[in-house]
């Protein structure tokens, strides 16, 4: 057979060209790129495969891109190294009050904000705030089974705008096995719907996902620009996926827990641990959300409400705060700090310019379509990695692309806030709360597999996705024109 | 004083008889056998469905597509092998004396004082007889199951422990059930429970 017709002969010269070209590409790379790059895939692969625990992982290649990239590659670049570390950011005024200047490396901001949250979510749920909540709400639908569906999903989506999805999970799924146990219904699909909504809560807002602290941290966003656009974008799906997971369910619903007597269910007030813990927990939470609202006015930033979070939870609780303090996550704080420092070292060495050049020679001006690919790399690659090493890289990216334009800078972080926060929800590996869902009903023997997970939550992240790029692509055309 | 806790953990190749003879054994000291009726136990007292929890049984957990966060898995094998761990823990420092075909047990218990670890193998043929005649397969299919089912508890059993599934430092006795036959293996295990525990009184 002639050559010109031979399809295989065709895709051996394209996948030789190919591997031409990217073996061209990277002996012309410096080698501090194609050190830095080495030491990502390593960081990325050990942090999938599980080997090593993921602080310790990212903590190493942070110090690997210091020694190898900084040092001995860069020739012992100190200033860079010391820009990475970003230690100085902390003296400016700026970093507590007003706006900071954001520069490539550690983002303490966000650090200081997740720690200060943790605490106090640490102390809402060792009052018994959380269990209280689901136990009032119940009680309040009289403990149908169809309308607690409904309102544990609104709650979760609500609850997840201002506290990490994972400890909304973590409680709702408890208090909904609980319940399926007293009303005799199968959890699976309530804890699947929660999940979901506590994803698609966390997208609404700043505070509500770590990718969105990472963007609105490093972009100077605000809480109010996240709720007038990725809110909005939320409410609207919120709908939808009500909609969509009573139209599933609702038939099982229906009529579970018709013929259990309710008078023997537990009362709201009984799990309330400790009564003072309580409303102090309460109130700082109201206070934390108002700043939070206020802080484009305030002129407070994260970093500050942080701090005001954790000191008033600590100091309102004196005699737990060691133990509160003993149950902050260290090691997801450790595993942000080495990150950062990683995606720091991809910066600097211009290995993120390369990928926003790579991009933006696909999209050319072309605002829509790069918008399309924002929003849909990042869910399908989220689906599947932690969306937070992808956010952390995409952010530097996304500043690039838009070219010092702000309001295309802007339209850019929304779609990939969007796209990060709603694409993990697709499989029970993609975003925190679902393997916490997922584990929490596999504990109480209800397995979730694969399977059964994705028949139901992919249908919904597509929903989603592509509600969320509608609205971006029509939020974008009311900036152009 | 009088050893009153017997807990006896049988690991076992496919085809090999460990099961008949954990049977066996456990009758003779009149003692509970758990094996796949552990997750009927499981599942009575949480008042769930067990048919939601045997087929990730005895699984390992798959290569890639799962994640951990915060000590959670998002993995099913992993949640229900814990789940049947916690039980065997459970049941030991409750004092319960009993025989437990796999599950890693003899890991999951190390240290206690009233563990007698064990693993009955056999001969690559006499276990294919076995096989053959028990699930009435053909000489290719056995074949492929007892291969398959042996890497399965290998891999499950390698995932979940620090030592290696069949290693005999884990065992306190290991035997070739095909030689001797499975009446006689097991006696021999008698035997050796009460040489190991002469003042052996269960309560």
């Amino acid at each position: 057979m002639e050559h010109g017709l031979n399809i295989t002969y065709l895709l051996r010269r394209c996948d030789a060209f190919l591997i031409y070209t990217v073996t061209k590409e990277v002996c012309e790379m410096p080698v501090e790129q194609i050190v830095a790059i080495v030491i990502f895939v390593i960081m990325f692969a050990l942090v999938i495969t599980e080997k090593i625990e993921k602080h310790i992982t990212t903590l190493i290649c942070g110090a690997a891109m210091m020694l190898f990239v900084f040092g001995f590659c860069m020739g012992w670049n100190f200033e860079m190294m010391w820009s990475v570390l970003s230690l100085e950011s902390v003296t400016h005024l700026g970093f507590w009050y007003g706006h900071a200047d954001h520069g490539a490396g550690i983002d303490w901001a966000t650090i200081i904000f997740l720690a200060g949250m943790m605490v106090m979510v640490e102390g809402m749920a060792k009052a018994g705030f959380f269990r209280w909540l689901c136990m009032t709400l119940a009680k309040l639908v009289k403990y149908k089974v169809l309308p607690i569906f409904l309102v544990f999903m609104v709650m979760s989506a609500c609850l997840a705008m201002f506290i990490d999805s994972i400890t909304v999970i973590l409680f709702l799924a408890a208090v909904t096995i609980e319940l399926a146990h007293l009303l005799k219904f199968n959890p699976v699909p309530m804890i699947l719907a929660e999940i979901f909504c506590a994803n698609l809560g966390g997208s609404a807002t700043m505070c509500g996902d770590p990718p969105n602290i990472i963007i609105g941290s490093a972009l100077n966003l605000s809480f109010f620009d996240f709720l007038s656009n990725t809110g909005l974008i939320a409410a609207v799906s919120l709908v939808f996926i009500v909609l969509y997971f009573y139209l599933c369910f609702r038939k099982q619903y229906a009529q579970a827990g018709k013929d259990v007597d309710v008078s023997s269910m537990p009362d709201p007030a009984s799990v309330i641990t400790d009564k003072r813990g309580f409303f102090i927990s309460i109130g700082i939470f109201l206070v934390v959300v108002v700043l939070l609202i206020t802080h484009s006015s305030t002129q407070l930033s994260v970093a500050t409400i942080g701090v005001v979070s954790a000191v008033l939870t600590l100091v309102g609780s004196p005699k737990s705060a060691g133990h509160i303090l003993k149950l902050v996550d260290y090691k997801t704080l450790l595993f942000f700090i080495g990150l950062f420092i990683v995606v720091g070292g991809l910066q600097n060495t211009g290995v993120l310019d390369i990928i926003a050049a790579w991009i933006s020679s696909i999209c050319g001006d072309n605002l829509m379509l790069m918008i399309a690919i924002i929003i849909w790399i990042s869910g399908i690659a989220s689906a599947f990695i932690d969306n937070i090493p992808f956010a952390t890289i995409m952010v530097p990216i996304i500043e690039t692309l838009s070219g010092g334009n702000v309001p295309m800078l802007h339209t850019l972080a929304y779609s990939l806030a969007m796209g990060t926060d709603i694409g993990g929800s697709a499989t029970p590996i993609g975003a925190s709360a679902n393997v916490v869902g997922v584990s929490v009903a596999s504990k109480a023997g209800y397995p979730i597999g694969w399977g059964q997970y994705c028949r139901y939550m992919a249908p919904a992240t597509l929903i989603v996705m592509t509600i969320s790029t509608v609205a971006i692509w029509l939020m974008a055309g009311l900036l152009t024109f | 004083m009088a050893q009153e806790q017997l807990i006896i953990s049988i690991g076992r190749e496919f085809g090999s008889g460990g099961h008949l003879i954990a049977e066996m054994v456990a009758e003779h000291f009149h003692l509970p056998l758990y094996d796949y009726n552990l997750l009927q136990e499981i599942a009575a007292g949480k008042n769930i469905d067990v048919s939601n929890l045997k087929k990730y049984d005895e699984l390992p957990r798959r290569r890639f597509f799962h994640r951990t966060v915060k000590g959670h898995h998002s993995s099913p094998e992993v949640n229900i092998a814990q789940m049947q761990f916690d039980f065997i823990r459970q049941k030991a420092s409750e004092g319960e004396s009993f025989v437990i075909v796999g599950r890693c047990a003899e890991e999951v218990l190390k240290g206690h004082d009233a563990l007698v670890a064990l693993f009955i193998n056999g001969d690559h043929d006499k276990k294919l007889e076995r096989i053959k005649k028990l699930y009435n397969l053909n000489h290719e299919d056995a074949e492929a199951l007892m291969q398959t089912t042996n890497r399965k508890r290998k891999n499950y059993h390698n995932h979940f422990c620090t030592t290696k599934w069949g290693d005999s430092r884990n065992y306190e006795l290991c035997i070739n059930a095909s030689r001797i036959g499975y009446e006689e293996t097991a006696e021999i295990i008698e035997s050796y429970i009460c040489h190991r525990f002469p003042d052996l009184d269960l309560v």
